[in-house]
């Protein structure tokens, strides 16, 4: 009988402190999945678009970022009136400037392969896409920042949030300032550059 | 007199929708009103069981539309309250058998003769939602703490907000069990109602009662000793204009949990 009462004691006072060390109950769990399926319901973004754009977003960053790719998430979210988008990397490590030149090199030889086939339309293009490149070389010293302020989080997930503004000028495509819509791909660099910057 | 159209939707199905739509007809109809019930799930009809009206459906809303009877005819008067009748689905047929303007047309029939008419509405979002949505002016959307009953009911809200003629929509939570969400394993009132940012008409507790009631085709409003009941009857009032404060669920279970506990001790030291 005392037994019992002992392993019962011993039972609760676990079960409390299991408690208190779990962070995230199954009610929150639920609330914020919730929350990031309705965002997508309510948008006009398809997956297929937000894989896309995810797909993207990696092969830029893998220039400068050795990451875990499968374990990238990208989810939008919504701030009071304002729509963010939250991107997680867990970064293996950032690569070293040889290699950094290394990919940059490969790039540019591939762009000036599509240039030679556009013709003069991309020139424009290729300006903006430089002028991205060298904004982005800043951003690889500031996630490196950014990495050892997360550490007590996890060991090497870093996250960097990117805001779109609601009207960005950008270059000479005239698409987002029609609309809304933020599958213009100039729009999101140029926000990205922003705030990054 | 002009009566008001209040379609009872949820998008998912099995959140209780009919169950809604037999106790907060019974509900209003108790409390005075002229109610009538519409079943438009056509093909899946189960208002009638719910109400005990199964073995008196003579003439449906098919019969009705395709003119084999008049209105009135199909009106099935309810067993207890004369005040409360149903204009039943067809059983055989499908959603394709009335269309938006001739339901719109039979709720603007009804409206003259009757306070309220509710307006049972199928789950999804096809054919059967937009028929059942075209003559009403107001609507619940019933949901409960599940994921995927709040992710439908988001849908839903918004197909409602998007038709001009539903001037108010309101939530009714259902099956809420209030152990769940005092452990954190479920989604709490609060939680729903911001997600979804909507007012609340009722909170309804998960109660074993409404199975038998369901069983008996007697609405459970009808036993004013069960909490689900009773917070049907809530639902009621507040349509009807009434500020009536929601009941604190958490409390009232754990009385009842207390007393069990407390009883099932004695038993305990009896042996």
């Amino acid at each position: 009988m005392k037994d019992n009462i002992f392993a019962e004691l011993y039972n609760k006072l676990l079960g409390f402190f299991r408690q208190a060390e779990e962070e995230e109950s199954a009610k929150d769990v639920a609330c914020n999945r919730l929350r990031v399926v309705l965002m997508q319901d309510r948008t006009n973004l398809t997956p297929q678009l937000l894989e896309r754009m995810r797909g993207e977003l990696v092969e830029l960053l893998s220039k400068y970022l050795e990451m875990d790719k499968e374990a990238l998430e990208l989810n939008l979210d919504q701030e009071g009136e304002q729509m963010a988008l939250m991107l997680s990397i867990p970064v293996i490590r950032a690569k070293d400037e040889e290699e950094i030149e290394k990919a940059l090199a490969e790039t540019e030889k591939t762009q000036e392969d599509s240039e030679e086939d556009a013709g003069d339309d991309s020139a424009d293009d290729a300006e903006d896409e430089e002028e991205f490149e060298e904004d982005v070389d800043e951003t690889s010293e500031n996630t490196q920042t950014t990495q050892s302020d997360c550490v007590s989080e996890s060991k090497s997930v870093k996250s960097a949030e990117m805001k779109f503004p609601n009207k960005e000028i950008c270059g000479d495509c005239r698409e987002c300032e029609l609309s809304d819509d933020i599958e213009c791909e100039k729009k999101q660099q140029a926000s990205f550059k922003k705030t990054t910057k | 007199m002009t009566g008001r159209v209040i379609v009872i939707t949820s998008g998912k199905g099995g959140v209780g929708k009919t169950t809604a739509s037999a106790n907060i007809g019974t509900a209003l109809a108790k409390a005075g009103n002229k109610v009538v019930m519409i079943d438009t799930d056509l093909g899946l009809r189960n208002l009638d069981l719910l109400l005990g009206l199964e073995n008196r459906i003579v003439y449906t809303i098919v019969d009705v539309v395709e003119e084999r009877c008049k209105l009135k005819q199909a009106l099935v008067k309810d067993k207890k309250n004369p005040n409360l009748c149903l204009l039943a689905a067809a059983q055989t047929r499908d959603k394709s058998a009335v269309t938006e303007e001739q339901l719109k047309d039979i709720c603007d029939k009804l409206k003259k003769d009757y306070d309220f008419i509710l307006v049972d509405c199928p789950a999804g979002i096809e054919q059967g939602f937009q028929n059942a949505v075209a003559g009403a002016t107001e609507a619940i959307v019933v949901t409960t703490p599940e994921m995927s009953a709040v992710r439908d009911a988001d849908r839903i809200i918004g197909l409602l907000e998007a038709k001009e003629e539903i001037e108010s929509y309101r939530l009714l939570l259902n099956r809420v069990r209030p152990n769940l969400i005092k452990s954190k394993d479920m989604m709490s009132v609060e939680d729903v109602v911001e997600i979804l940012s909507a007012d609340l008409i009722g909170i309804i507790p998960e109660d074993t009662g409404i199975i038998t009631s369901t069983n008996k085709g007697e609405p459970i409003v009808n036993d004013e000793k069960s909490l689900a009941g009773r917070a049907y009857m809530n639902v009621a009032r507040r349509i009807m204009g009434e500020d009536v404060d929601f009941m604190n669920l958490e409390e009232e279970t754990s009385v009842v949990a207390k007393f069990k506990k407390f009883f099932k001790g004695l038993m305990g030291k009896e042996k």
